[in-house]
């Protein structure tokens, strides 16, 4: 049985159906790309699997449960990171992911966190204020999540945005490390040239014309 | 329990850096009080008699300054996102934050609110009453503040319209904390408008977070 299940998920906007219903399943080390053209509702298909919406059609079973059901356990094992970064412009880069994780019930220790920061190339800013960092420094802080803790389900919208080829890099190594350890991955990328060899399946969500 | 101290020292960490929040309300309360002996000009005992009122109402206004930015920065910035997605309960969450938000910007009040007694003439047999009145009313502030902060997270200008939301739900705090206040000034006791006050605490402590809770996952939908 896979991990996760989709069975005909749709997500609304006002109205209207935004793509026709999708189906997909999951299992340990496979990996999904949600492609499409702009506005299509990837976003909002990553946000309700993530479960920050709900599906007005169809439901995403997550170990033979609908996520719903055990939002818990799903929350546990799932780390979302979408278009906003999440990090606060007052907080240090250190603070930023001591603080995510410990909201989320995780402790690590500063050595820790120090070396996952210079692990995602930020050492050197542990003490500098979030704000004052460049946007592609913004997203790799906030990418900093992913190495720290083993989420199980990694949900990621437009990971290699603000990216330099550096960046770019590391982050595909790091996706690979993850698909390696029989963790699973659903992503969107709009230069998907490089991902699309990496990934299990792609899904290319169509428009809803009705 | 660990998330819930961590979102009170993180939003503690943010206002003592960015201060704006908490200094805002007493500059605005202590501007507005200077204008009111200059506007009546008739002398300490019509300042003494609107007292109890002009300083609950100012506490009032100068809370709303800052209520809609319990949940707007934490939207705008997608860190809600951060206690929303965990097994941590939502609920519990939400108190976490306006106990912050109480602790930066009501405590305050709570605190000053014997310069702005002095200032308008309360006699000072009162103050104890009215510091213990605002300890007890402020954080019904913070707490009703959070629905309507919530409910208007994700606009770009939505303080009017939380205003218009909130201020219906303050009126029973500002009747019963005036009250408490008038009662002490004129020598009677002043404890059943304080327990009427105190019940709405324990009444915004236990329903409100979940009411909070709600209007947050409605807003993100």
């Amino acid at each position: 049985m896979s991990i996760i299940e989709a069975i005909d998920i749709n997500c609304q906007r006002g109205y209207y159906f935004l793509f026709n219903p999708v189906s997909f399943a999951l299992d340990r080390g496979q990996s999904l790309l949600i492609s499409g053209p702009n506005g299509i509702g990837k976003t909002t298909l990553l946000e309700s699997i993530a479960g920050l919406r709900r599906f007005q059609q169809g439901s995403v079973n997550f170990d033979g449960k609908n996520i719903l059901n055990c939002k818990d356990q799903w929350f546990d094992q799932s780390l979302y990171i979408g278009h906003k970064t999440g990090n606060k412009k007052e907080l240090t880069c250190l603070e930023n992911l001591l603080y995510f994780l410990q909201i989320q019930g995780v402790e690590i220790n500063q050595e820790q966190a120090e070396q996952t920061l210079a692990a995602v190339g930020l050492a050197g800013f542990e003490y500098h204020m979030a704000g004052r960092l460049s946007a592609g420094q913004k997203k790799r802080l906030a990418l900093a999540r992913l190495v720290v803790v083993d989420f199980l389900v990694w949900i990621l919208d437009e990971p290699f945005v603000n990216l330099d080829v550096a960046g770019c890099d590391w982050l595909m190594s790091v996706l690979k490390k993850h698909l390696n350890n029989k963790g699973l991955l659903i992503i969107t990328a709009h230069d998907n040239r490089a991902i699309r060899n990496q990934v299990s399946q792609e899904l290319v969500l169509q428009a809803n014309l009705q | 329990m660990k998330p819930f101290v961590a979102l009170i020292k993180r939003d503690l960490i943010l206002g003592l850096r960015k201060k704006s929040q908490i200094y805002q309300p007493l500059v605005f309360q202590l501007l507005v009080v200077t204008m009111f002996p200059l506007g009546l000009g008739s002398g300490a005992k019509t300042l003494a008699m609107i007292a109890p009122a002009v300083i609950w109402i100012l506490a009032l206004l100068a809370s709303l300054l800052t209520l809609d930015q319990i949940f707007k920065n934490d939207y705008d910035d997608g860190s809600v996102e951060s206690y929303v997605l965990t097994s941590f309960p939502l609920p519990l969450a939400v108190l976490a934050k306006v106990i912050a938000h109480w602790l930066l910007t009501g405590l305050p009040l709570v605190i000053f609110s014997p310069l702005i007694a002095v200032l308008l003439h309360l006699p000072s047999s009162s103050i104890a009453v009215l510091m213990f009145s605002l300890l007890i009313g402020t954080p019904i502030f913070s707490f009703m503040g959070s629905i309507g902060s919530a409910l208007t997270m994700s606009l770009k200008h939505g303080g009017l319209l939380l205003t218009i939301l909130v201020m219906p739900l303050l009126t029973p705090v500002l009747i019963f904390g005036a009250s408490a206040v008038v009662e002490s000034s004129l020598g009677n006791s002043a404890s059943q408008p304080l327990l009427l006050l105190g019940g709405l605490l324990v009444m915004s402590f236990t329903l409100i977070p979940f009411a909070s809770a709600a209007a947050i996952k409605i807003n993100l939908e």
